[in-house]
């Protein structure tokens, strides 16, 4: 209708006033109390002032905390990276399925999405420890090679077990996990919206299916893989739970770091302000895609 | 659209055996471990690996458990709260957004997306801040009002997502029922309820399902917003899968699996599909 | 917004109280008629008690039995490390009745106002304490604190896949020979204090350039280390994810009765000895029920069950004389004497050195 707010007042306060009160309360004021506190410092152990110090921040781009955030926009684009090569194929299998199989596919990829977070980490765990289950699978397999060919007079000897939880492998293999969905959603969505006259057209002048896919559907997709990656890359970044479970003793994200601040060592300001260094990154990567994908527009236009 | 998929072309990724060995293997690593971990909330040993025999036992113990079951009990009062509101919420900023032109606009928008963007450890920490030092929740209100700063907290990050996904399905509303509506001589108010809430439904269920999951599932918000007396579920497990790992929380994460499952599937079966293609669509 | 000037200087509290009253504009005088009131006590308390605990901390039936004697239900909530404690109730008592810091957060606690001073005419079985503990220098005259057991830190080990007894900080924190299969505890000061004792200094005072040397020396480490773990060292143990681990001499003892293969010693350099001790925190909702409840596991026979149980030494005579033989002469309990003088107690030492312990294991990790 797009009508102007003056034309129907009592509407729009009646509709406008409960969302956005609430999103003012309840959302941005407590960001910025904490964007507040990112100026103060502590002045005892119960006791900070909000005096619009620098510090925190100049504590916090210090080598040792900017080495932790690269570490984990490390950790955040390897995971997206794999996300998008796992991804892809199914979003493209799932796009070009029949409307039945289509809906079951969808439902089999996002099934897991609905579940909780932390019992599927807790699910990694179990399959990952030293004695969990692929330690199991391989040991039950190796013993059964082992006998076999010590029946030839060579056994195999003992069965080592891969260490494969506590460790960073762990992290990007349970943030692949918890990730993918995320990741397949939007190259779905984009993949669905392409014209299919286009990949026949390319396919019937005898470009192969690669070709195709490189010059034809990857460009073209371009948006929703953008976002793709957004969506990835930005909760990966922020990630706590996956490497306070699964990590080891190098693993340590920036989550971790902020979430001690808090819990265990008590420097609220310097947290905040870690915090926020987080979410100008965040805000900064949002403008980058916005910029992109205005450029994209200006140029097809 | 359907043209192309009536004839088997060369379009058929699905039917290529290296694209369906792919996707073999992905669904085998998303429910593998999920599968593992419900079969073994039968098995008798304790450590967990070796299969040693059928037993129910660990729900036994599950359901014995008075603190796993307030814990529950206040998680599904907590999400379902948090939906009603996030819901009616959502619901109002999607209808505000839809109809009117108005100053700050864009602005209004930015900081819808906000609460979707933000880190979950920088929210939680926030809400951790304010309900601390601007309105501290007293804990020793009847329950279920002592449970009050989490769901406000829940609602303030799921309500955007509800009515991202409601603005989307009224984006394809056709402005031409309205008029005729207006024709027919109905007023704004019939109009709302005949005309425009019968098309929002399906946005509405699937943004309902959308904040009834987030708040289920969420834990670094509630982590850092919970007291002793208002664990959620999921810090509940935490606390158990940190301090000692036993088949109880199995047993329990398979109930929580089992009912998120049966909720979606009511979900899809009442919208027929139309939850999963719009939330997909949205491209969350 | 808050601007970001040095003309904006005020406390932090009536800043945002101001706030809070003008955005919020909320207020629970309509709520307060809803204050929970469940089964009520002769005391007036409801009969309920939120205990934040240490977990494996409490005897197999004390809680059940506390219900049983005063009809009181006991909600326990469980926290990894002192800081942790430390950080939930620096901001407000979010409804905790009882709280179990170790010695030197005694101090810390006390020095921030967060505790509630005990009323001594409610704890008559603080007459069972062994002389040693009445008066210690963290609380002196016991006006906060009761203590509920002592504990020294130390190497778990598997038998199996150990060389001898392992006893010096050197297989943990400076050697390769256990090369992943090493888990250490990840509280700050125990990595930090321990780490100077190994290097022959006091666990107090530590100098600066000796806290560098130890930082220096669990980075060296690091690559060795399997996991840095929240006091669960002893389930790693059990579960074969180590087999070499810094842990409390109880929580080894406990899980010793489950596997024979496992034992535990504390190293020859020394160690830090902890005094874990039950208080009230400051806004406590039901603090006669919490003097009951410690009242009550003061009580020797409340004790004796708890201690049979968690297998950590005790500071408490009446249930000490009601103990088995193999608790008081276990070495694991109660190493030797010769080990335990060179064991000493930390100092809380000012939020600067909590900061700097902090940020020196950020450090460490992150390397």
């Amino acid at each position: 209708m797009d009508e102007s707010w003056k034309k129907a007042k009592g509407v729009f306060a009646a509709l406008g006033a409960p969302p956005v009160l609430w999103l003012l309360a309840f959302f941005l004021v407590p960001l910025a109390i904490i964007w507040g506190y990112s100026f103060g410092e502590n002045k005892s152990l119960t006791e900070i002032a909000v005096d619009g110090t620098f510090r925190n921040y100049l504590h916090a781009v210090r080598p040792l905390y900017l080495g932790i955030i690269l570490k984990s926009f490390w950790f955040a684009a390897l995971t997206t990276l794999f996300c998008l090569v796992v991804g892809f194929p199914v979003a493209i299998a799932i796009t070009f399925a029949s409307d039945k199989a289509k809906s079951w596919l969808l439902l089999l990829i996002m099934l897991p999405f609905w579940t909780n977070l932390l019992i599927r980490t807790y699910a990694l765990m179990a399959v990952l420890r030293t004695e969990g289950y692929i330690n199991f699978t391989l040991a039950f397999l190796w013993n059964g090679v082992s006998h076999l060919t010590a029946l030839f007079g060579h056994p195999l000897g003992p069965f080592q077990p891969l260490e494969l939880l506590h460790n960073n492998f762990a992290v990007v293999f349970g943030l692949v996990y918890v990730q993918l969905p995320f990741m397949v959603l939007p190259l779905y969505a984009a993949l669905d919206r392409l014209d299919r006259s286009l990949l026949e057209a390319s396919l019937d002048l005898g470009a192969g299916h690669f070709t195709t896919f490189r010059r034809v559907v990857v460009p073209l997709a371009m948006p929703g893989i953008v976002s793709g990656i957004l969506v990835t890359l930005i909760p990966s970044v922020g990630a706590y739970l996956t490497p306070d479970l699964l990590g080891g003793p190098s693993s340590q994200m920036i989550a971790n770091v902020i979430e001690r601040q808090f819990k265990t060592a008590n420097d609220w300001p310097f947290g905040a302000a870690l915090s926020f260094l987080l979410m100008y990154m965040t805000f900064l990567a949002i403008a980058v895609q916005a910029i992109v994908s205005r450029n994209r527009r200006g140029r097809e236009r | 659209m359907s043209g192309a998929r009536a004839q088997p072309g060369p379009l058929e990724y699905l039917r290529r055996w290296p694209i369906r060995a792919w996707l073999a293997m992905v669904v085998i690593y998303l429910y593998a471990p999920l599968i593992t971990l419900m079969a073994f909330s039968f098995n008798t040993s304790r450590r967990n690996i070796v299969w040693r025999g059928f037993t129910l036992d660990w729900y036994k113990a599950a359901l014995a458990d008075s603190d796993l079951i307030a814990a529950f009990g206040n998680s599904l009062t907590i999400a379902a709260v948090s939906t009603l509101v996030s819901v009616a919420l959502g619901a109002l900023m999607a209808l505000l957004l839809w109809r009117f032109r108005f100053p700050f606009k864009p602005a209004l928008e930015g900081a819808l997306g906000l609460p979707i963007v933000v880190p979950e450890i920088c929210m939680g920490v926030a809400m951790l801040v304010f309900f601390t030092e601007i309105l501290p929740w007293p804990t020793d209100l009847i329950w279920p009002f002592n449970l009050g700063a989490i769901i406000i907290s829940h609602i303030s990050f799921s309500f955007s997502f509800v009515a991202i996904v409601i603005r989307g399905r009224l984006a394809s509303f056709n402005r031409e029922l309205e008029e005729a509506a207006k024709d027919l001589g109905a007023g704004e108010w019939r109009i709302f309820w005949d005309v425009i809430v019968p098309h929002m439904r399906p946005g509405l269920l699937a943004g309902a399902l959308l904040a009834f999951t987030l708040s289920l599932d969420d834990f670094v918000i509630t982590f850092f917003t919970s007291g002793p007396d208002t664990t959620t579920f999921p810090v509940k497990v935490y606390s158990m899968v940190r301090f000692s790992v036993t088949p109880e929380v199995n047993a329990a994460s398979t109930i929580l699996i089992v009912l998120t499952v049966a909720l979606t599937a009511v979900a899809l079966k009442v919208s027929g599909g139309a939850v999963a293609t719009i939330e997909a669509g949205e491209g969350l | 917004m808050f601007p970001a000037s040095n003309a904006f200087r005020s406390s932090r509290r009536s800043l945002l109280a101001g706030l809070g009253a003008a955005v919020a504009g909320l207020s629970f005088s309509g709520l307060e008629g809803c204050a929970q009131k469940g089964p009520v006590g002769p005391n007036g308390e409801e009969l309920k008690l939120n205990l934040y605990n240490w977990d494996t901390y409490t005897g197999k039936t004390t809680l059940a039995d506390f219900k049983a004697a005063t009809g009181i239900s006991v909600n326990m909530s469980l926290f990894a490390t002192n800081d942790e404690l430390f950080a939930k109730l620096k901001s407000g008592n979010p409804g905790f009745d009882v709280i179990v810091p170790s010695n030197e957060y005694v101090t810390r606690f006390r020095i921030a106002d967060l505790l509630m001073p005990l009323d001594l005419a409610k704890i008559p079985n603080r007459a069972n304490l062994l002389p040693a503990f009445r008066d210690p220098p963290f609380d002196p005259g016991r006006r906060y604190s009761m203590p509920y057991t002592w504990l020294v830190l130390g190497i778990g080990y598997r038998k199996s896949k150990v060389d001898g007894v392992p006893d010096s900080w050197k297989w943990i924190m400076d050697s390769d020979r256990y090369r992943g299969r090493i888990g250490v505890f990840s509280e700050a000061d125990d990595m930090i204090e321990l780490g100077a004792k190994y290097y022959g200094h006091s666990v107090r005072r530590i100098p600066l350039p000796v806290i560098d040397q130890v930082a220096e020396m669990w980075i060296r480490q690091k690559p060795h280390i399997k996991i840095f773990h929240h006091d669960e060292g002893q389930d790693l143990l059990l579960s074969g994810e180590v087999d070499i681990v810094m842990e409390y001499n109880g929580d080894i003892a406990q899980v010793m009765t489950e596997d024979p293969d496992l034992d535990f010693v504390v190293p020859r350099e020394g160690s830090i000895l902890n005094s874990d001790s039950l208080c009230i925190p400051r806004g406590a909702p039901r603090p006669d029920n919490a003097h009951r409840f410690i009242n009550f596991l003061l009580d020797g026979k409340t004790g004796a069950g708890v201690y049979n149980t968690i297998k950590y030494p005790t500071p408490n005579a009446a249930a000490l004389a009601l103990m088995p033989e193999d608790y008081r002469n276990n070495p694991v309990i109660f190493p030797p004497a010769e080990i335990m003088a060179r064991c000493e107690y930390a100092d809380f030492e000012g939020l600067d050195r909590a900061h700097l312990f902090d940020e020196t294991v950020t450090r460490i990790f992150a390397a």
